[in-house]
């Protein structure tokens, strides 16, 4: 359908103020975080309620036209850049909190709602949503779900998907479903929630999403040791654990990020050090304090050890967190592009995989800075690069397919918590085999008859 | 096109944006819209798309993006990938707005201030503070609009600090010019005040101070509430401590990194209130109040709200585009708060 049409139509169905076709808006909506993924979308819409969602998708059905639900476009594997171009549904317009309950510990929210905005408001009522994603000042809520995002509390708490309880989702039919709800316990039919969950819009549009929250922890501490090597900090870590700690964060960062961290932000880290391990846990004070204790004793008598310090007041664990949320962008100053991977092994293959990943660099000439949630075993290494130097990108392929191999010979998986979207499905078959993605193909169907939605993607 | 081929971006600038989106949730016409392209990273994904050629300069989308945005620059703190788009939109309006293109209100205001003596005409009937000499090397800042619309600002500085030199034939600062597409006017126009107030120059409004630190460096120019290290005592009304507000200006806070600065004045004059959201732009934008009247009032509404929930005595601006949006949109919603300078609310403490 010509776009003067497909934009006439829409605005038909929505009135003029919720669709948008000029040349500037398709522009700004032809990316997402991902580097390297472009794709003008003929249209854009922004509705404002469930029905007119559900017009929208039964319209793209009519007319077999691709349709691609969108929040705040901050996803690092290109799953909302309209590669087929069609319609982008932004879900901006969709940001009410409907409803905080202290007696069930739930919230109701529409799926524009940032993900900082929830935990904020759920704060009041001295509650807490658990995911914290890197990107959670910006990213929303429908897409933590569509993505099922992971953050830097997983190991103790778990991710997007341990907190969603139910969902109203339209599917490419346009049929409006409401899956779980409000329940605990609630065993009745297949788990199609959890289906939908981190589904990356290919099996239906979130329109209201259930989510569980937990008692805010009265205090926290945190603390850091410096090692050797990232393969040292990564032994530390797996004794931790084995010790049978399980605290709410364990995350590190290698040289070149420390040294990046430390020339932006200036927090007095010790940039000499191979490795940084970021400790630190929450809850009420008398067992944090002991577990911190215990992390400090452990890392102090680990292999490779330089330093431990634990952080005197919460202005210097604030700056610790810092420094390891700004880990990517500090690494992207030094260079035009920034390629941002996302492996995740078991633990205990933890250290085997930051060496090979060292070698991987050296054998591609590349700077690879490699930071992550060292606690559930999710790496990001990160290729800083020169877009214009095409022979760098070409290694930066090639070091990328090194990188997802490793991942999955090691008993890990492509990707941890960014999602497969256009940037790892080439690799899907790698992880997944034949049979599970054709089961893929025909679960999408089901959803999805005409593939409408989100198209080129999951279930392809 | 080809006329315009020579006309871009500086590439490693727009080479620094990710695209990560974290200045989404900073930015005033995303959050009224809530859109993409009225976003810093979809005005960044726009400039790309000029710089590359896929969309020409004249394309009307683009154009509407270039001067709906403020210019307040709130994305540039919270950016992590420390992008300067300050400096990326004065080049592309730079671009959009040349010659024939820049808007008539633009036009006339680069006449008002074309040279010093119709600046200094402006104020002809405004009692600004006297010229005087004196033996230190600081010089005041007069600017242009904020001596013909609020002379007393001057006065009260020069009661303040006697030590300051004064000189009414000074001309614009050139922040004008720099916002509102002549780059070069807005250079060379910093760097005549600069010879004209050699040393040290002091100013009463964060636009120009972050303009002229921008070209002259930050070494020559004080901000006001940057440079006062005086002991103040509180002041009372009906007993109690004055209640006080602030409403940070964005290219003194976001520019210049100053916004710690006036609080610390303000807590010593009475019981300092923080304004919700006092670092978002107040709508004002320099210019933009008078091209965008109407966008400048929504930007402004919940502002107003929230101030006049607060009950405030005083509301604090350090800057003079500042003061005047505020007090318009108080007046008009018939809050009681006085809006005045923080050199002003100074002179009047005991």
């Amino acid at each position: 359908m010509a776009e003067q049409s497909l934009a006439s139509a829409l605005t038909a169905l929505l009135g003029a103020d919720r669709v948008f076709a000029d040349s500037a808006a398709r522009e700004a909506y032809s990316r997402d975080a991902t580097p390297l993924f472009r794709g003008l979308p003929e249209v854009i819409v922004a509705p404002h309620s469930t029905q007119e969602v559900a017009e929208v998708v039964k319209f793209a059905r009519a007319t077999k036209t691709p349709i691609i639900a969108r929040g705040a476009g901050s996803n690092l594997c290109a799953a909302t850049v309209p590669l087929n171009g069609g319609i982008v549904v932004s879900m901006m317009q969709m940001k009410k909190i409907l409803e905080v309950s202290r007696n069930e510990m739930l919230a109701v929210v529409q799926p524009g709602v940032s993900t900082t905005e929830l935990d904020d408001a759920v704060a009041k009522e001295g509650l807490m949503y658990v995911p914290d994603p890197g990107s959670k000042t910006v990213s929303t809520i429908g897409g933590n779900a569509a993505t099922s995002a992971g953050g830097l509390r997983g190991l103790k708490y778990g991710t997007t998907k341990n907190y969603i309880l139910g969902l109203e989702a339209v599917l490419g039919t346009g049929e409006v479903i409401r899956t779980g709800g409000r329940l605990v316990k609630d065993v009745a039919g297949y788990d199609i929630t959890r289906l939908l969950i981190g589904s990356e819009g290919t099996l239906a549009i979130f329109t209201e999403i259930t989510t569980a929250l937990t008692p805010r922890p009265k205090s926290s501490q945190y603390g850091v040791a410096y090692f050797n090597t990232l393969a040292d900090a990564s032994v530390a870590v797996d004794a931790i654990v084995a010790a049978g700690i399980l605290p709410a964060t364990l995350e590190f960062l290698d040289n070149t990020c420390i040294k990046a961290v430390e020339d932006f932000a200036h927090l007095g880290l010790d940039s000499q050090a191979g490795a940084l391990l970021l400790f630190g846990d929450d809850g009420n004070s008398e067992s944090v304090a002991k577990t911190v204790g215990a992390m400090a004793d452990i890392s102090s008598s680990a292999r490779g050890v330089r330093a431990v310090t634990l952080a005197p007041d919460v202005a210097a664990a604030e700056a610790l967190l810092y420094a390891r949320r700004c880990s990517l962008p500090a690494l992207a100053r030094l260079g035009s592009m920034s390629i941002l991977e996302d492996i995740s092994v078991p633990r205990p293959q933890l250290s085997k995989a930051a060496e090979a990943i060292e070698k991987i660099s050296e054998k591609h000439s590349l700077l690879i800075g490699t930071f992550g949630h060292a606690g559930d075993g999710n790496l990001h290494p990160t290729i800083v690069l020169d877009k214009d130097d095409a022979d760098e990108v070409t290694r930066a392929e090639r070091s990328l397919s090194d990188i997802f191999n490793l991942a999955l010979e090691l008993g890990g998986t492509i990707t941890g918590e960014h999602g497969v979207g256009s940037a790892k499905l080439p690799y899907l078959r790698a992880k997944l085999g034949d049979v599970s993605l054709s089961l893929h193909h025909n679960i999408k169907s089901v959803f999805d008859p005409d593939r409408i939605l989100n198209p080129g993607r999951l279930g392809t | 096109m080809s006329a315009e081929s020579h006309e871009k971006f500086t590439q490693a600038k727009l080479d620094r944006c990710i695209s990560c989106g974290y200045c989404l949730p900073a930015c005033p016409t995303y959050q009224i819209t809530g859109e993409e392209q009225s976003s810093p990273r979809g005005r960044i994904t726009l400039m790309r798309a000029l710089q590359d050629g896929r969309l020409p300069f004249s394309d009307e989308g683009a154009q509407e993006q270039a001067s709906f945005c403020l210019g307040c620059r709130a994305c540039e703190p919270v950016c992590p990938a420390g992008v300067e788009y300050g400096v990326l939109l004065e080049e592309w309006r730079d671009i959009t707005w040349r010659g024939r293109k820049r808007p008539l209100i633009i036009k006339a205001l680069f006449q008002m201030v074309s040279a010093p003596w119709r600046v200094h005409l402006m104020s002809a009937l405004s009692p600004i503070a006297r010229k005087r000499k004196s033996s230190t090397d600081i010089h005041l800042a007069l600017g242009c609009f904020e001596r013909r619309l609020f002379p007393k600002v001057s006065r009260a500085v020069a009661q303040l600090a006697p030590s300051i030199s004064i000189d009414p034939s000074q001309g614009c600062c050139g922040a004008l010019h720099a916002h509102n597409g002549d780059l070069e006017g807005g250079k060379a126009l910093a760097k005549e005040l600069g010879e004209k107030l050699p040393g040290t120059i002091l100013s009463t409004a964060g636009g120009c101070a972050a303009h002229l630190s921008a070209v002259l460096g930050k070494e020559r120019v004080q901000e006001f509430s940057q440079w006062w290290s005086g002991n103040l005592k509180p002041m009372t009304r009906n007993g109690k401590p004055i209640r006080i507000g602030l409403q940070d200006s964005c290219h003194l806070r976001n520019g210049m990194g100053v916004f710690k600065e006036p609080r610390k004045i303000l807590t010593q004059l009475g019981e300092y209130v923080e304004v919700p959201n006092a670092q978002g732009c107040c709508g004002a934008a320099g210019s933009y109040s008078l091209l965008r009247s109407r966008d400048s009032k929504k930007i402004i509404a919940p502002k107003v709200a929230a101030i006049k929930e607060l009950e405030l005595d005083y509301l604090v601006s350090v800057n003079p585009g500042c003061t005047r949006q505020l007090k318009s949109a108080l007046r008009r919603a018939r809050v009681k708060t006085k809006v005045v300078h923080i050199a002003e609310l100074i002179a009047l403490a005991p």
